[in-house]
C-alpha cells in the first residue's frame, strides 16, 4: 500500500526529502572535529553522502549492502593501512584487530579499543543513519523529529563547547523547514490521494514556502537580539561542582564567600545554599579577614601573611582594646557538608575556641585577622566549633573625644590610598564632613552619606570599572549602584582620604533567624548562606581600637555601644537611635539589619518593572490564553456537562444540544439552516460510522418538539452526549 | 428524503394492503393517508393508467368504507353528483336517490373535465361537508374522503379548476410511472387474479373516524407553528409568486403534518413532517407571476426554493 502510494510521489521531490536529511546529518557530523580529538571529518562526511547516495537509487538490498559494506573496508584500508586493500597482509591486519577489539569490546576496555575499530563502529553509524533517514524522510515523512533532535543538538554544543553553532543553527533551519513543508504537502498529496502529476505540472507551489522559510530566517538573523538573559551556564555549573566562591575576573559572579578581592564590581547570581548555622544569643557580624591595601580595582594585602599558631586554642587576635566594656558570650557554628572556608569564623571579641575535631589547629595572621583552620597542617575546612567571646560595647564618649592616632606605622598603613585615586573623592569627603569636627562625627556623617543622595543598592547591573576608572570613583560620581563591597570600599577610601585609618572587613552576617529562643536561655538558631557574605569598615579610634561601621544601605551593624545615661546627645548620635536619618532621608526608610542579598518586603517595593518583566508576564498570559484557547472546548465540555447533571432540566440538556453543534461546526460538519435535526443527524452518523447522533437526536426533538417534557436527562442521554463529544474531539 | 417508515400500527396494515395493490406507490399511499386521516381531500394530477383509481379503490376496501366513483364529463349535472328526487309512482311521492357525494371515499375522475357548476357541486360538499339537494340539507357520510383526478396532458375541452377552489384540497399528488422493477413486478403479480380481490378490510369507519380524532390530538409546538407560518409568509413575499398561500393553507399544512406524525407513530409533529409536506400542500395554493411562468419555473421548484431559504426551529422557549 505503502509503496504504491510511494510510486505516485514524483522522484525529484522524494530525493528532495532525502537530501535535506543528509544536510542535516552533516550537521551532525561537523562539530565532532571539534569536539572530539578527531582528526579528519572529511572522510565520514564523503561516506555519508554514499551512503545516502546508494539509498535514494533504491538498489536492490544485496548490493547496497555490498557497495556500503565495501565503502567501509576500503575507507579502513586507505586510513589505517600501507597495503594495498587486496594484500593479504591487510586482511591479516584486519582480522588480527578485529579480534583484538572484539575481546577488548567483552573485557569491557572501553579505553583499549583501536582507533581503526572506533572508525569502523563510527562508519557503521553513518550506514545505519542513512537507513534511518531514508525511513523518516522518505517513507514516513517524519521530519519534525529529527530536525527538532538537530536543533537541540546543535544548540548544546554551541552552549557547552568550544562549536559556534551561528550558522549551523541557520542552515538547519531553512532546511529543516523547507523539508517539513515538503513533506507535508506530500503527505496531504498521499492521504487526499491527489493525482500526482498535478505535483509535477505545478512545482511552483514550493515558491512561496522557500520563499517564506528564506525570509523568516533572514528576519530571524539580522533581527537584533536580546544578550544572554542567564548567565553563561557553563561557569555556574562549574561552580556548582567545585563548591562555593567568587571566581575573579568575571563579570558576572555567584555571591559568597572568596579569597580573591582585587577585582571588585560586577554583578552578583543570588545564590541561597546555607553556609552554616550559627547558636547564639545576639545578633553578631562575623569576620573573617581584613585587607589593607586599596588598588583603585579593589582590595589585596600589602604584606604576606606570617601565620601563628593558637597555642591552646587562645586566639590572641583583638581588634578593641582590653579597658572595653564587655560580656562573655559563646556561639556555635555548624557548617554544612559542602561548605570550603579553611578560615575560622568569629565574631568580634573572639577569645577561645572549641572543636571535636582532633588535630585541628588555629593560625593566626595578625595583620588581617585571619585565622586558618588547619588539620595535620593542612588547610580544612572544620565541621563544627564553638568560641567564646566577650561582646565589646564601644564607649561612645571616648570615640568622640578620641584624636589622631599616634601610632605612625598603623597610621601610615591604613590611611595609604594609590596615586591614581581621582582628586574629586577626596574633595567629597572634604566636603561631607566639612561641619564636623571629631573624627567620630566624620565617620559618622560619611557613613550616613551613603543611606541617600541617589545611591541605591543592587546587586544586578553593577559596573566593574575599566582599566582607567577607579573603583570608588566609578561608584561615586557615575554610578551609584551597588553591594556592600562598593559602600564599605567607598567608606574606606573616603576615611583614608581625610587621614582618618580604616579597614575593609570581610565576613559574614549573622544571616536570618530561624528559631527563637532554643533552649529557653535566650539563645537564638541563625542560618547563613552564601548570599549572607558580607563587607564592612572598620576605624581604628586611639585608645578604643578598631570600630565596626556599616554604610551599607539597609544594614545596621549590630553594634553595642556604651553610653552615659545624662548625655542625651550621645544617645542621639547612637546609630540605632539616630532621628536626623530618617528625616534626612525619607526616602530610605530604616531598615532592620537583614542579609545582604536576601529578597525581602522592602526590597520588593524598589522592584524596577522594566520592559523586560512585562514581556515576560505579556509572554506568560499569551501562553495561559493559547492555552485556555487550545482547550476551550475541553473547559467548555466539562462545564456544560457538569451543569447538564447538576440541573437536569430541558434548558441545559438544550445548552448540551446546541454545543454539539457548535463543535461538529468547528470541525466542518456545517448545519445547513434549512436541514432538520435527522437529516443532519443522519449525515453526522455516516460520518462517525455510528448511531449516537441520531439517537441523541431522537431523543432531543422529543425535548423540544414534544408536548411535556420530563427529566430530560437520564443516563443514555449523558452518555451519549459524552461519547459524542469525545468523537468530535478525538 | 423518505425515511425508513415506521408506521403507526394500524396504519401499517392499510399501508400494507396498498402495497400489495400498487407496487411502489408507497409514498402516494401514505400521502393520501395523510390527506384522509387530516380529514382532507386529496387532487390526484396523472395520466391515465397509472393507477389513481385502483389506489383509491384499494384504500377504500382496506377500509371497509363505502366507495364511489363518478367519472366527470362535459355533460355531468350537479344532480349526478349530488343526487336527485324521483318521483316514486307507487308511493306517490318524491323519493331521493343520494348521488355518489354521499359516500365514503369518492374519486371524481376528470374533475376538470365537467363544467363549473358541476364541479362546484363536489367543491362545496367538500368544504361544508353537506350538501342541499331540493331545499334538503344533506349531511355527507363520516369518514368522507375525495380524491379527485385530472389529467394535465389534455387542455381542449376542459375546465381548469379555479385557484380558489383547488386550495379545497389539502394535497396535490401525482403518481408518476412505475419504476422498471415495480412494472415487471406488477405484470406477474396481476397475471393471473388482480390483487385487490384477495385483499380484506383492516379497519372499520368506526376506527378511521376515532383515529382522525386522534390525529386532531397530535401534539405541534409552537416553534413548529412559527415554522409553517414562516414558510407560508414566505410565498406571500416571494418575487416569483403572484398570489401566495392564504392562511386556510397554513391551517391545511399543520392538519397535514398531524396526520403525517401520527402515521409515523409520533404524538408530536417534527420540522421535519412540515418540510416533507411543505411542496405537497402549498404547491396548488400559490399562484406564479407570469415572468416566473414564463422563465419555466414550476411552483414547486419555487416552494422547496422556500423551504430551503427557510430556518428549521431547533430551539425551544422554556
Amino acid at each position: 500500500m505503502n509503496n504504491v502510494n510511494q510510486q505516485k510521489i514524483p522522484f525529484i521531490f522524494t530525493s528532495i526529502l532525502y537530501i535535506s536529511g543528509l544536510v542535516l546529518f552533516l550537521e551532525w557530523l561537523y562539530p565532532v572535529k571539534q569536539i572530539t580529538d578527531t582528526e579528519y571529518i572529511g572522510i565520514f562526511v564523503i561516506y555519508a553522502i554514499f551512503c545516502f547516495f546508494i539509498s535514494i537509487l533504491q538498489v536492490k538490498w544485496w548490493l547496497s549492502f555490498l557497495l556500503k559494506g565495501f565503502g567501509v573496508y576500503f575507507i579502513l584500508n586507505g586510513v589505517f593501512s600501507s597495503y594495498n586493500f587486496w594484500s593479504p597482509m591487510w586482511f591479516q591486519e584486519l582480522y588480527a584487530n578485529f579480534f583484538y577489539n572484539v575481546e577488548a569490546l567483552l573485557a569491557r576496555q572501553w579505553f583499549e579499543l583501536t582507533n581503526m575499530f572506533r572508525t569502523f563502529l563510527f562508519l557503521i553509524i553513518i550506514w545505519l543513519m542513512s537507513y534511518l533517514i531514508f525511513y523518516w524522510f522518505v517513507q514516513v515523512k517524519r521530519i519534525m523529529i529529527f530536525s527538532v533532535l538537530t536543533f537541540i543538538y546543535i544548540t548544546l554544543l554551541d552552549t557547552f563547547t568550544v562549536y559556534n553553532a551561528e550558522w549551523a543553527i541557520f542552515r538547519t533551519f531553512v532546511i529543516a523547514f523547507i523539508a517539513l513543508g515538503i513533506a507535508n504537502v506530500l503527505k496531504e498529496v498521499q492521504s487526499e490521494n491527489i493525482p500526482a502529476y498535478r505535483l509535477k505540472t505545478r512545482p511552483l507551489w514550493m515558491i512561496p514556502l522557500i520563499f517564506i522559510v528564506l525570509f523568516s530566517s533572514i528576519v530571524g538573523y539580522a533581527a537584533p537580539k536580546l544578550e544572554p538573559q542567564w548567565p553563561d551556564p557553563v561557569p555556574f555549573i562549574e561552580s556548582a561542582i567545585n563548591g562555593t566562591g567568587i571566581g575573579g575576573g568575571g563579570t558576572i559572579q555567584k555571591v559568597g564567600y572568596g579569597d580573591n578581592d582585587s577585582r571588585l564590581g560586577g554583578s552578583f547570581v543570588q545564590d541561597y545554599t546555607p553556609v552554616f548555622t550559627a547558636f547564639m544569643k545576639e545578633e553578631n557580624y562575623f569576620r573573617v579577614e581584613s585587607k589593607d591595601y586599596y588598588t583603585g580595582k579593589g582590595w589585596v594585602n600589602s604584606e604576606q601573611g606570617e601565620y601563628v599558631e593558637q597555642v591552646g586554642r587562645d586566639i590572641t587576635f583583638r581588634t578593641f582594646s582590653s579597658t572595653i566594656e564587655t560580656e562573655p558570650l559563646h556561639v556555635s557554628l555548624d557548617f554544612e557538608k559542602t561548605a570550603n572556608i579553611p578560615k575560622l569564623i568569629y565574631p568580634y571579641g573572639a577569645d577561645h575556641v572549641e572543636t571535636p575535631k582532633t588535630g585541628a589547629a588555629f593560625w593566626l595572621d595578625e595583620q588581617t585577622g585571619e585565622i586558618a583552620t588547619k588539620v595535620d597542617n593542612k588547610d580544612t575546612s572544620l565541621e563544627t566549633y564553638e568560641i567564646s567571646y566577650n561582646r565589646p560595647s564601644y564607649p561612645l564618649d571616648d570615640m568622640r573625644e578620641s584624636g589622631v592616632t599616634s601610632d605612625e606605622e598603623l597610621l601610615d598603613r591604613y590611611t595609604k590610598l594609590p596615586n591614581s585615586l581621582p582628586s574629586r573623592v577626596a574633595e567629597l569627603a572634604q566636603e561631607i564632613t566639612v561641619n564636623h569636627q571629631t573624627q567620630y562625627e566624620k565617620v559618622r556623617a560619611i557613613e550616613r552619606y551613603f543611606s541617600g543622595n541617589g545611591f541605591t543598592y543592587q546587586i544586578d547591573d553593577v559596573a566593574v570599572p575599566s582599566d582607567e576608572q577607579d573603583y570608588v570613583d566609578q561608584f561615586l560620581f557615575e554610578t551609584k549602584i551597588g553591594y556592600c563591597d562598593n559602600f564599605s570600599t567607598s567608606m574606606v577610601v573616603m576615611l583614608r582620604t581625610l587621614d582618618i585609618p580604616a579597614r575593609w572587613v570581610k565576613g559574614f552576617t549573622s544571616g536570618e533567624k530561624i528559631e527563637d529562643n532554643v533552649d529557653g536561655e535566650g539563645n537564638d538558631f541563625y542560618q547563613v548562606t552564601n548570599a549572607n557574605a558580607h563587607s564592612w569598615v572598620e576605624v581604628y579610634f586611639e585608645g578604643i581600637g578598631w570600630v565596626p561601621f556599616e554604610p551599607t544601605q539597609g544594614f545596621d551593624a549590630p553594634n553595642d555601644y556604651a553610653v552615659d545615661t545624662d548625655n542625651q546627645d550621645d544617645v542621639l548620635d547612637a546609630p540605632e537611635a539616630t532621628p536626623e536619618a530618617p528625616e534626612q532621608e525619607p526616602q530610605v526608610p530604616e531598615q532592620e539589619a537583614k542579609d545582604v542579598f536576601s529578597p525581602s518586603k522592602e526590597e520588593e517595593s524598589k522592584f524596577d518593572f522594566t520592559w523586560v518583566h512585562g514581556t515576560i508576564i505579556v509572554g506568560v498570559l499569551l501562553i495561559l490564553l493559547a492555552i485556555l484557547y487550545w482547550k476551550r472546548n475541553r473547559l467548555r465540555t466539562h462545564f456544560i456537562e457538569r451543569r447538564m447533571m447538576n440541573k437536569k432540566d430541558a434548558e441545559a440538556y438544550q445548552d448540551a444540544y446546541h454545543f454539539i453543534l457548535k463543535l461538529l461546526n468547528q470541525k466542518g460538519f456545517q448545519k445547513d439552516p434549512d436541514q432538520t435535526l435527522r437529516e443532519y443527524a443522519v449525515r453526522i452518523d455516516n460520518w462517525f460510522g455510528t448511531d449516537e447522533m441520531g439517537r441523541l437526536t431522537a431523543n432531543y426533538e422529543q425535548l423540544i418538539y414534544q408536548q411535556n417534557v420530563n427529566n430530560p436527562i437520564n443516563e443514555e442521554v449523558s452518555n451519549l452526549w459524552k461519547n459524542l463529544i469525545k468523537r468530535i474531539l478525538g | 428524503m423518505q425515511e425508513t417508515i415506521t408506521y403507526n400500527e394500524k396504519i401499517a396494515k392499510v399501508i400494507e394492503n396498498i402495497n400489495r395493490v400498487m407496487i411502489g406507490k408507497e409514498e402516494v399511499a401514505t400521502l393520501s393517508l395523510v390527506a384522509l386521516l387530516a380529514e382532507g381531500h386529496v387532487l390526484l394530477e396523472d395520466v391515465p393508467g397509472v393507477g389513481k383509481t385502483m389506489l383509491v379503490r384499494t384504500l377504500a376496501k382496506s377500509l371497509d368504507c363505502d366507495f364511489k366513483r363518478i367519472q366527470f364529463t362535459p355533460d355531468l349535472l350537479p344532480s349526478d353528483v349530488t343526487g336527485i328526487s324521483i318521483y316514486n309512482p307507487k308511493e306517490m311521492e318524491f323519493e331521493f336517490r343520494g348521488g355518489p357525494i354521499l359516500g365514503n371515499i369518492v374519486l371524481a375522475d376528470e374533475i376538470n373535465r365537467t363544467s363549473p357548476k358541476t364541479q362546484s357541486a363536489l367543491l362545496e360538499g367538500m368544504e361544508e361537508k353537506s350538501v342541499t339537494v331540493d331545499g334538503r340539507t344533506l349531511s355527507l357520510a363520516k369518514p368522507f374522503f375525495v380524491m379527485a383526478t385530472q389529467n394535465p396532458i389534455e387542455y381542449e375541452g376542459t375546465y381548469p379548476l379555479p385557484e380558489a377552489q383547488l386550495d379545497r384540497f389539502l394535497l396535490k399528488l401525482t403518481m408518476g410511472y412505475p419504476s422498471l422493477e415495480d412494472e415487471l413486478e406488477m405484470l406477474e403479480r396481476t397475471s393471473k387474479e388482480h390483487p385487490i380481490e384477495s385483499i380484506s378490510p383492516v379497519m372499520t369507519k368506526e376506527e378511521l373516524v376515532s383515529i382522525q380524532e386522534e390525529v386532531r390530538n397530535v401534539y405541534i409546538e409552537k416553534n413548529v407553528q412559527q415554522y409553517i407560518i414562516n414558510l407560508v409568509r414566505e410565498t406571500r413575499n416571494h418575487e416569483s409568486i403572484f398570489l401566495g398561500v392564504s392562511p386556510r393553507g397554513s391551517i391545511a399544512l399543520m392538519k397535514a403534518a398531524k396526520a403525517y406524525a401520527f402515521i409515523k407513530g409520533r404524538d408530536f409533529v417534527l420540522p421535519d413532517d412540515v418540510k416533507y409536506l411543505a411542496s405537497f400542500v402549498l404547491t396548488h395554493r400559490l399562484i406564479l407571476t407570469s415572468e416566473a411562468k414564463y422563465d419555466g419555473k414550476t411552483a414547486r421548484q419555487i416552494v422547496e426554493q422556500i423551504v430551503k431559504q427557510t430556518f428549521v426551529p431547533i430551539r425551544r422557549e422554556f
